[in-house]
């Protein structure tokens, strides 16, 4: 009962279930023994993935990866070195503990001491570590919205230096556009892009193609029944097919949980779609409560209607766990979604947290309604300012990033990180993962050449948790133009506690990244990447 | 004695065998036990719900209507929550962290509340003590979490952060209020004859304390030990903020895995809950026979 | 024949002996002072000087004194107003549910029968459990569409239930005070037991003689003596009440909007998630100095010194 076992797509069921009757005979005693035999044995060692990255380490031949294995043979003469890191606690860790972490000690003999958080606690911890000095932390994940912030305040190091001495460029040089300028600010390069987290559309081709549907619709609304473009579209697809199916299936069911993710990503992403900016460049007054804004949540709280009763507090995961079992026709989610639909991670029993998928051949990839998918979180491996062995971080991140070593990882079920690279993008091995994986890899490539960003700038934390808040009370009540005045407020109240200068001029950098507004867009700026 | 008072029988006041008109706890009487069944019912709806998700394949734990008992329980949740999310670290880390915090608690608080009791130390050390359970957690995190982690290694040379000793040492100190408090109003209610008359005896008063005053405290010491235990067992902010890898508890990696960004572990959380609380019951077991003995008040009878 | 002290062991004082004997008060009490002191000291200091400088992550590394601009941000803000309100009523109704829960249930369980023992251990454990994961669980139990919370209520109402008790209040409160309660109420329930037995048989006896009936009994003869234990038991559960925030961290995270924060969790949001720590601390002190005030109101007539029970 080894969990790192890859099991091979084409085993039937029966060996799954198997599985399960056979724990149910011997509960606790055999579960207990295997799991501690399992624990101790390094099943890792065996997976494909690892013996893939293994081996653009450390051959020599056509599967080398220079990136990846000038990055180990440069940190060999750190052996013995203990690496601090922090990832999310829960799956994400479990990349540092299975896979990252024991490979590269295996590659270079430096030791890979975890802390966990929650992600709310994650950037508190980097800027406590900052704090203390005590050389605990040395290679951190830091998602983009806080990198102005560390940067300005000097949490983490510039490594345009390091990437120069380390012959690195060719890295850079393979990341999608939008996720290359995420890493840079100010002229610098601040760290290494590891996670692809832009939206898409996910539909149930079975049901968008059910003939007795399509009928009904043309019936009532005079047109064909399709995958939506615009907001107000979905809108009526997800209240049809609501109308027609429910309870057993809803149009759509996106959770609405505050903080799980965040009702911020699905408001700028919707917001910007509709034309709308966040704040006024000149004033810094906000521009979140206009009509647009007002519309915006009116459009979002249809989709609410739309959705399984008690959607408002859906967690992200149970969204998934209602989409997997067929509940609903139509989520906006991250990339993920895409490789737990079809089973393939099912047999590791990373993702025990999640129904088996019921849906397996029937999810059709598009761009989200408005074309401008929200690029939603994201991690970037940053190397503390406070490290005592910044090099050896830094060529931690380099090798956990190179193009072969991130293409094993954006494959493996339990890290949840997605494909970010143009290589990755294009290959051969993750197209054959399921059937519709490379029309997935075209979809996710063409939504980053159309996404728009988080909100990232000084005090993104505190914006983006205003607005959370006040769509939640919306969710509960509350009158649509109350609440978003109330959260304007508060935004302004923010924007003049840290400074009006500061943050105009902190805005009108982010204006200038690729995305940060419908109209310039990869695409638009003519740098849309082909797959 | 203590033990026979509450098992025999009751005559009088509340409880009583007596029957009595429009008493509302008559003998046997329906209502009470009616009382005491609902609130059984309140109490175990949640410790079922969780044992039962605890042994839920992933298919049932998102289903609906909810499932009352999965057909085909597994046991993947604990073999997940021990291993792969820090779950026996946790568990050894939180039963040492606690045992000993207990023990110092106990040792302090007692040797404190018996001096203020009965030698007069200060009637305001009383309250001081009280107030440090008052404080809300952020106003000290941040600068505890420097003192732990910079200042112990600039001043003393070790780092604190991170260590069980480190957690040993807070956790006493907020466990400290209550053990001082109940041994506090045990001793003052607790007629001091015996003492006096080991100490015209001719015992020191060192002695006083260790030969009959302790003894007899005993059953008071027992539930305050109880108490101090339960606060190490289920703190949560602290650990989260001032564990790395080496001294998670169990509450950290509970949180860690009801708390993540992108979803909630629920079969493994209730999987590790279930699990700590083995030592739980058998320490409620164990203490329980004295538990309520011991929060007697002027127990001795002279 | 032994005398008392050769039974227990005396041995001949020696100087040093009798040197610890004339101090052993401060003696006996210092350890515990030293620890607290020790490991407080410095970051009440430090807390205290937070308080009144600025110290945000965004606003950059310097330091300078502010006065009492912080207090005064914390007060400037509803959320913070709203905030104090709640943590009051909350504290308070959660405590007073669970001190007349725990003495129904003490009183219902003072005379033994068979089960006693064991329900006893039973009703112990939710103490033993985090309330971070008490609250974790609540939340599983009543969210739709998954919980089981609806199906519930549908078999003992007519009719089908879909309340959302997670987002409507009241239904949102009712379920934030059940988890307290449900956790918390063990708590009262032993030590009002343990005071409870501890009443001797006589005074009631005694009472009976008059011709008191029981309910005039347990006012009169009952609750008089059970007053030092209930109000330690009410003051250290509301103070710890007062500082409500695992629970609220993972069932409601605050929301909907700010419906459900407490002055705890706001100051954690602050303080700690945004790092404007300087306002948090300030905050923090307070919610110290007021929480301090009602505590002192409760506990001063068990701090007065009783004189006959000294050495």
């Amino acid at each position: 009962m080894s969990d790192e076992v890859h099991h091979d797509p084409d085993v039937p069921q029966e060996d799954y279930m198997s599985g399960l009757r056979m724990a149910r005979r011997d509960f606790l005693v055999k579960s207990g023994l295997v799991a501690a035999a399992a624990a101790a044995a390094p099943g890792w060692l065996q997976t494909e993935q690892a013996a893939a990255a293994i081996k653009a380490s450390t051959s020599a031949g056509a599967a080398r990866d220079s990136i990846a294995s000038s990055a180990v043979a440069a940190a060999k003469q750190f052996e013995g070195f203990a690496m601090g890191r922090i990832n999310e606690a829960g799956p994400q860790a479990l990349d540092d503990k299975n896979f990252s972490g024991p490979l590269w000690e295996k590659l270079t003999g430096i030791e890979t001491k975890l802390t966990e958080a929650p992600f709310a606690q994650i950037r508190t911890k980097i800027i406590a570590e900052n704090l203390a000095k005590s050389g605990a932390l040395d290679s951190v994940e830091v998602s983009p919205a806080w990198i102005p912030d560390f940067a300005d305040q000097g949490v983490i190091i510039p490594i345009d230096s390091l990437i120069r001495k380390n012959k690195a460029q060719a890295t850079v040089a393979d990341l999608h556009p939008l996720y290359r300028a995420l890493a840079r600010y100010k002229g610098k390069t601040w760290g290494f892009f590891d996670d692809g987290d832009v939206w898409a559309l996910y539909y149930r081709k079975d049901i968008f193609s059910n003939a007795k549907l399509k009928a009904a619709y043309k019936a009532k609304f005079k047109r064909d029944l399709r995958v939506p473009r615009g907001w107000d579209e979905f809108n009526q697809v997800a209240q049809f097919i609501t109308d027609q199916m429910a309870p057993k299936v809803y149009g759509t069911g996106m959770g609405r949980a505050l903080g799980n993710p965040g009702n911020q990503f699905y408001f700028f992403q919707q917001f910007r779609a509709n034309g709308g900016r966040f704040f006024n460049p000149q004033t810094m007054k906000a521009e979140i409560s206009n009509a647009i804004a007002v519309r915006t949540m009116k459009q979002i709280l249809l989709q609410n209607e739309a959705s399984p009763p008690g959607v408002e507090k859906l967690d992200f995961v149970s969204g998934w766990g209602l989409w997997l079992q067929g509940k609903t026709a139509m989520i906006m989610a991250w990339p993920p979604t895409g490789r737990i639909s079809e089973n393939i991670s099912q047999r590791d029993k990373a993702f025990s947290f999640l129904p088996k998928s019921q849906i397996v051949g029937k999810v059709g990839y598009a761009r989200v309604p408005g074309q401008n998918g929200e690029h939603a979180g994201a991690f970037i491996k940053c190397v503390m300012a406070t490290s005592e062995n910044k090099e050896a971080a830094y060529l931690f991140n380099q090798w956990a990033t190179s193009p072969s070593v991130s293409l094993q990882r954006v494959m493996l079920p339990y890290t949840l990180r997605d494909p970010y690279r143009i290589s990755h993008y294009r290959a051969p091995s993750y197209k054959k993962l399921w059937k519709g994986a490379d029309q997935y890899l075209v979809t996710l490539a063409e939504a980053a050449n159309d996404a728009v960003l988080d909100l990232s700038m000084s005090g993104a934390g505190d914006y983006a948790n205003a607005l959370d808040r006040s769509m939640t009370s919306m969710y509960a009540g509350k009158d649509v133009k109350d609440a978003l005045d109330e959260a304007a407020r508060e935004w302004d109240s923010i924007t003049n506690k840290l400074g009006v200068a500061k943050q105009r001029a902190s805005y009108a950098i982010f204006l200038k990244y690729p995305g940060a507004t419908s109209k310039n867009t990869v695409r638009k700026l003519g740098q849309a990447v082909k797959v | 004695m203590r033990d026979a008072a509450l098992d025999r029988p009751r005559t009088e006041g509340p409880g009583s065998i007596r029957v009595v008109r429009g008493g509302r706890f008559r003998p046997g009487g329906v209502v009470r036990f009616v009382f005491i069944g609902l609130y059984v019912g309140f109490l175990v709806l949640p410790l079922y719900w969780m044992a039962v998700t605890s042994i839920k394949g992933q298919d049932d734990q998102l289903s609906e209507p909810p499932v009352w008992f999965p057909s085909d329980p597994t046991s993947v949740n604990y073999a997940d929550a021990l291993n792969r999310f820090n779950g026996w670290k946790g568990l050894e880390n939180s039963l040492i962290v606690a045992f000993i915090t207990t023990f110092l608690a106990v040792l302090l608080g007692t040797a404190a509340a018996y001096s203020m009791a009965r030698y007069r130390t200060g009637k305001h050390l009383a309250f001081w003590f009280l107030s440090q359970r008052m404080m809300p957690p952020i106003a000290i995190i941040i600068p505890i979490f420097l003192l732990y982690s910079r200042y112990a290694e600039e001043w003393f040379g070790f780092t604190l952060i991170d260590t069980r000793t480190g957690l040993v040492l807070l956790y006493t100190v907020f466990a400290l209020p209550f053990t001082v408090w109940m041994m506090y109003a045990y001793f003052r209610q607790m007629p001091p004859e015996l003492e006096e008359a080991a100490l015209v005896d001719g015992c020191s008063r060192l002695q006083a304390l260790g030969k009959v005053a302790w003894p007899l405290a005993a059953p008071g010491i027992v539930s305050a030990a109880a108490f101090a235990f339960i606060f190490s067992w289920t703190e949560f902010l602290f650990a989260q903020v001032l564990a790395r890898d080496h001294a998670v508890t169990v509450p950290v990696a509970l949180a860690g895995m009801i708390t993540f960004f992108q979803g909630n572990l629920y079969g493994q959380a209730s999987a590790l809950t279930m699990v700590s609380l083995i030592p739980a019951v058998l320490l409620g077991i164990l203490v329980q026979r004295h538990l309520v003995r011991g929060l007697t008040l002027g127990a001795v009878q002279g | 024949m032994a005398t008392r002290a050769e039974r227990i062991g005396r041995r001949r004082p020696t100087a040093v002996s009798s040197w610890v004997d004339r101090h052993i008060g401060w003696l006996l009490v210092s350890p515990a002072v030293l620890i607290v002191v020790a490991l407080t000291i410095f970051p009440l200091g430090f807390s205290l000087w937070l308080a009144f400088v600025q110290y945000d992550f965004t606003l950059g590394p310097e330091h300078p004194w502010v006065g009492l601009d912080n207090f005064v941000e914390n007060w400037k803000d509803p959320v913070w107003r709203a905030s104090l309100w709640r943590t009051v009523w909350f504290s308070v109704t959660m405590v007073a549910i669970e001190l007349v829960l725990g003495m129904l249930l003490a009183l219902a369980m003072l005379r033994p029968f068979r089960a006693r023992r064991v329900l006893m251990t039973l009703f112990v454990i939710p103490l033993f459990i985090s309330p971070v994961v008490v609250g974790g669980f609540f939340d599983l139990f009543v969210r739709r569409p998954y919980g089981v919370a609806n199906q519930l209520a549908s078999w003992v109402w007519p009719g089908t239930v879909t309340v959302d008790f997670t987002n409507d209040s009241p239904w949102l409160y009712l379920v934030l005070i059940m988890a307290d309660v449900w956790q918390w109420t063990p708590f009262m329930f032993v030590i009002l037991l343990a005071g409870l037995s501890a009443i001797p048989d006589t005074l009631y006896e005694a009472a009976d003689l008059d011709g008191a009936k029981p309910r005039q009994s347990f006012f009169f003869v009952t609750l008089p003596l059970l007053v030092p234990i209930i109000l330690i038991a009410v003051t250290f559960r509301l103070i710890d009440a007062a500082k409500l925030f695992d629970i609220i961290f993972s069932l409601t995270r605050g929301g909907p909007g700010t419906d459900t924060y407490t002055t705890s969790y706001y100051l954690y949001q602050q303080g700690f998630e945004f790092f404007h720590l300087g306002q948090g601390t300030a905050g923090a002190w307070m919610f110290l100095i007021m929480l301090s005030f009602v505590s002192f109101w409760l506990v001063r007539r068990l701090l007065k010194p009783v004189e006959e029970n000294s050495l």
